[in-house]
């Protein structure tokens, strides 16, 4: 089956031809196309998940590009990492794509849509297979591309079309110093292939610095990708995207790509002990960070993207302390129940049509499925006991401290601490209390919406299982099994981390209870609205402005400079070009007056010239 | 070196002629100018004299001073000459001509100043007129034949020059 | 015998044909330039008048040759006014700077 891997991604791709040659006749059937294909795409995944576990990594590939000495393969390898991204990746598209046929009803570009979520699920599941970083890069790139289309999808509203160009740019900016990191690489080593790079960088034939820069640059392109702290602006504001999409492409897939660049990349990081560190301190701060603004924000679609982009934080510190599984394994149970929220937010604007959750309120008895499902995600990401969420963190937590790295683990602490609180926040200002709306026309979403989200719901709960301190290591054990670069850090995990992680997160609940649900603490309790803690923390940390103020306002003075050089030295130049040869062709039209005498003139000057040439050089009469 | 009786006329010739050409160039009525030609025209037959080329001098001065003055002349007469203070090219281009002219002269005159070819003994001068008959009639027949061929186009090409444009002019009229 | 050199002659033909050269570029009436043409023409008759009795290889052929270079001069004149009559009466003038219209 793994021989067949190839052909994952181009059921995306059919589908996504299919709907651009059809869509306008297909309409609203076109999701079933959509659908169809990429549970062809789960389909063959999961078997070849199957196939993963008997049998070893399965890598082929033809040379794409010879030139001279210089060969270039493309393929594609099924490798343990490789193979669970196919299956989590396909299996949220699938469900997406299940979920947008309720929520994009009535959408006059329904079929663009489908067609769009076709061509970034091709594009990812390309990325996650591809045995080079120059397919990979290809493929990132493609990704991007989809992501752009698919945050710009309401292009008619101003801010959805300036989210889009932001994703993009901030991302290229990423995106830079990963083909720069690319690029170095392969000078130094000559190929592009996972292997040789991890062969090279662990025999000692790249130098400490080189190692330590080419990671680092590769890192670059992971924060952009995945939001992280300083390119982590685009992701909040990529919420402009409908639903589904921030659910596929913002919480599960697309940003979970950097981690999986990460990931796969990890036998380079690992030889460079300064790249790990900038990698977990990167992922420290932006966990706390990302979850700091998160506890103001008002928006249910902004809670969730920075609750995303702490998330991807506490994954690049797994992978920062050489937590390789602890990391992947919370991107795999992440993609779940962030994925869940996500879809359940959508269900929730759906049912009450606007975003603010200070609108909302009383929505338990409204949405009897959203709700419970709402509440798995939020248990799930806070990390209480027994559900998935509270397995990976702790793998997180122990990675973290078993690196020695205490400052970090206080950190990814409070981070967590936070994690439960705005989540809860969020959970009580929008299911709790009495409705604050007239919710006369709140209703439970169509069946296309809700069983997607029962079967996350229910991965949410079990996914976490498959890696526990209690049952076996199964998951760790099977991704680090036959692979010389990576050891599970079999470190003894002391229990008061566990312990100390569900009183964290506890105390979150609880506070969040106390304050937005019974409010026996006032919400002004730490600084009220306008205050300047909450000021700073509702605008974000005044992130964009400061862009806004210092890169986007010197880049337009620098614009501006070079378009006065353009306009009065090049123009200047190239008018210069142009007026000379126009004078020149003036005046060889006007030496043609139709002057019969002027031209006997000219040629018999002429003549003379040469006759007096002649005579000088001594060329006739001698 | 003694002035002979040729190099006196030779001088004198020569001046005439290159008098009438400057004449030319400098008069003010196109009628005198053809006038102050004929002079040259008159001349160079005299120099063709003292070249002993007798049969051609009664030529130059029958075709040349009689029949192409008296074609010039009609065609002064036929068109309209009022403009006698004849206005005259730019300065920029009489500097640039006159420059190359200069220039031209010089150079050929540096190339014939010191020619010197032995003189040979000829006998052009004996029965010159029956030497051409000759010439003409024996090596030089066929081209003798195409300008008579030459002379009928020439006609025929003038007068229908001349009579197409009348009927037209008619036409349109 | 012959006291006059080649170069005399050579020399005269020169000058008239420099002079005939400057008239046929400069006058405007193309009467006189059509008859500078001729100044020019009779400027080489005289070179090759001269070059028939003085040159190298002396013959009757330099004669014969002017003979029919005077026929041709003749139907050029002939020629010519014809061609400058046809053109009066098209245009009224006969300057030659107004002679342009190919150029449009």
């Amino acid at each position: 089956m793994m021989e067949n891997a190839w052909i994952i991604p181009l059921f995306p791709l059919i589908s996504f031809l299919l709907l651009l040659l059809l869509g306008k006749r297909l309409k609203e059937s076109s999701a079933y196309i959509g659908i169809a294909f990429t549970l062809f795409s789960l389909i063959f995944s999961l078997l070849v998940l199957g196939d993963r576990f008997t049998s070893p990594t399965y890598k082929t590939g033809a040379e794409w590009l010879k030139i001279g000495d210089v060969r270039i393969r493309a393929g594609f390898e099924v490798n343990q990492l490789n193979a669970l991204m196919l299956v989590i990746v396909s299996l949220v598209s699938f469900l997406v794509h299940m979920y947008s046929k309720g929520y994009m009803q009535g959408e006059k570009r329904f079929s663009v849509f489908y067609a769009y979520l076709g061509l970034f699920t091709f594009a990812m599941l390309g990325l996650v297979i591809s045995p080079n970083l120059l397919q990979l890069y290809v493929f990132w790139e493609l990704v991007g591309l989809g992501s752009f289309l698919l945050i710009g999808f309401y292009f008619y509203k101003e801010e959805a079309k300036q989210a889009a160009k932001k994703a993009f740019i901030m991302t290229r900016i990423g995106d830079v110093g990963l083909f720069i990191g690319m690029i170095l690489l392969f000078w130094e080593t000559g190929s592009f292939e996972y292997d040789a790079i991890f062969k090279a960088a662990h025999e000692g034939n790249l130098s400490e610095g080189m190692i330590t820069l080419t990671a680092i640059l590769i890192f670059i392109g992971a924060m952009g990708k995945s939001g992280q702290f300083p390119l982590h602006t685009w992701l909040p504001d990529a919420m402009e995207g409908p639903t589904p999409v921030s659910a596929l492409i913002h919480a599960a897939t697309m940003v979970a790509a950097g981690v999986y660049l990460v990931a796969s990349m990890f036998p380079l990081f690992s030889e460079s002990s300064t790249a790990m560190l900038i990698v977990a301190a990167t992922g420290a701060f932006t966990a706390i960070f990302a979850a700091s603004i998160g506890l103001v924000q008002t928006d249910i679609k902004r809670v969730l993207a920075y609750s995303t982009v702490s998330q991807l934080g506490y994954m690049m510190l797994a992978l920062g302390t050489a937590g390789y599984v602890a990391g992947v394994f919370h991107l795999m149970t992440h993609a779940f129940f962030k994925a869940l929220l996500f879809l359940a937010a959508g269900s929730v604007i759906h049912a009450v049509h606007t975003q603010n959750i200070e609108e909302m309120g009383g929505l338990w008895k409204k949405l009897r499925i959203t709700g419970p499902l709402f509440l798995i995600g939020t248990l799930a990401i806070s990390g209480v006991p027994l559900f998935s969420g509270f397995f990976s963190k702790d793998e997180i937590l122990v990675s973290a401290w078993n690196h020695g790295n205490y400052f970090l683990f206080l950190l990814a602490l409070i981070a967590a601490f936070f994690t439960a609180f705005y989540m809860f926040r969020l959970f009580f200002l929008v299911f709790a209390g009495v409705p604050k709306k007239e919710a006369g026309n709140v209703h439970e979403s169509p069946a296309s919406m809700t069983i997607p989200m029962l079967v996350l719901g229910v991965l949410a709960i079990v996914s976490g299982y498959v890696n526990t301190p209690w049952f076996g290591t199964f998951l760790g054990d099977w991704l680090t099994k036959g692979n010389t670069y990576l050891e599970h850090g079999h470190g003894d995990s002391p229990v008061w981390i566990m312990l100390a992680a569900t009183i964290v997160s506890l105390a979150g609940i609880i506070l969040a209870y106390l304050i937005y649900s019974k409010r026996t603490i006032s919400r002004d309790w730490l600084g009220g609205q306008g205050s300047m803690l909450h000021n700073i923390l509702f605008n974000k940390y005044y992130a964009d402005e400061f862009y806004n103020l210092s890169i986007v306002r010197l880049t337009g003075i620098l614009g501006v400079f070079f378009s006065y050089i353009d306009r009065f030295i090049v123009e200047g130049l190239v008018s210069l070009v142009t007026g000379t040869v126009q004078k020149l062709g003036k005046m060889g039209s006007r030496m043609q007056t139709g002057q019969v005498q002027q031209y006997g003139t000219i040629a018999f000057f002429g003549l003379a010239v040469l006759l007096i040439l002649f005579a000088l050089t001594g060329g006739i009469f001698e | 070196m003694s002035l002979s009786g040729e190099m006196i006329a030779f001088i004198m010739l020569s001046l005439v002629a290159i008098i009438g050409g400057i004449l030319l160039i400098n008069l003010t009525k196109v009628v005198h100018m053809v006038i102050a030609l004929v002079f040259t025209f008159v001349s160079v037959a005299g120099l063709y004299v003292l070249l002993s080329a007798e049969f051609l001098a009664a030529v130059q001065i029958l075709i040349y001073s009689g029949a192409i003055t008296i074609i010039m002349l009609f065609g002064i007469m036929l068109t309209r000459h009022n403009d006698s203070n004849e206005k005259t090219a730019g300065l920029w281009r009489k500097l640039m001509l006159f420059a190359g002219i200069a220039g031209f002269g010089l150079a050929v005159y540096a190339g014939i100043y010191n020619l010197d070819i032995p003189v040979q003994e000829t006998k052009l001068h004996e029965d010159n007129t029956r030497q051409i008959g000759m010439a003409l009639y024996s090596d030089h027949i066929i081209p003798f034949e195409l300008t008579s061929v030459l002379l009928l186009a020439a006609l025929i090409g003038a007068i229908i020059l001349a009579k197409k444009d009348d009927e037209e002019k008619e036409g349109e009229e | 015998m012959n006291s006059v050199p080649l170069s005399a002659y050579l020399v005269l033909a020169l000058i008239l044909f420099c002079i005939g050269l400057y008239g046929a570029l400069t006058k405007r009436n193309a009467v006189i330039v059509l008859i500078s043409i001729e100044l020019m023409l009779n400027a080489v008759n005289i070179n090759l008048v001269a070059f028939s009795k003085l040159g190298t290889a002396p013959s009757i052929s330099g004669q014969i040759f002017t003979l029919f270079t005077i026929t041709v001069a003749a139907v050029e004149a002939a020629v010519g006014l014809a061609i400058l009559m046809s053109l009066y009466n098209r245009r009224k003038t006969v300057n030659v700077d107004e002679m342009d219209q190919l150029k449009h």
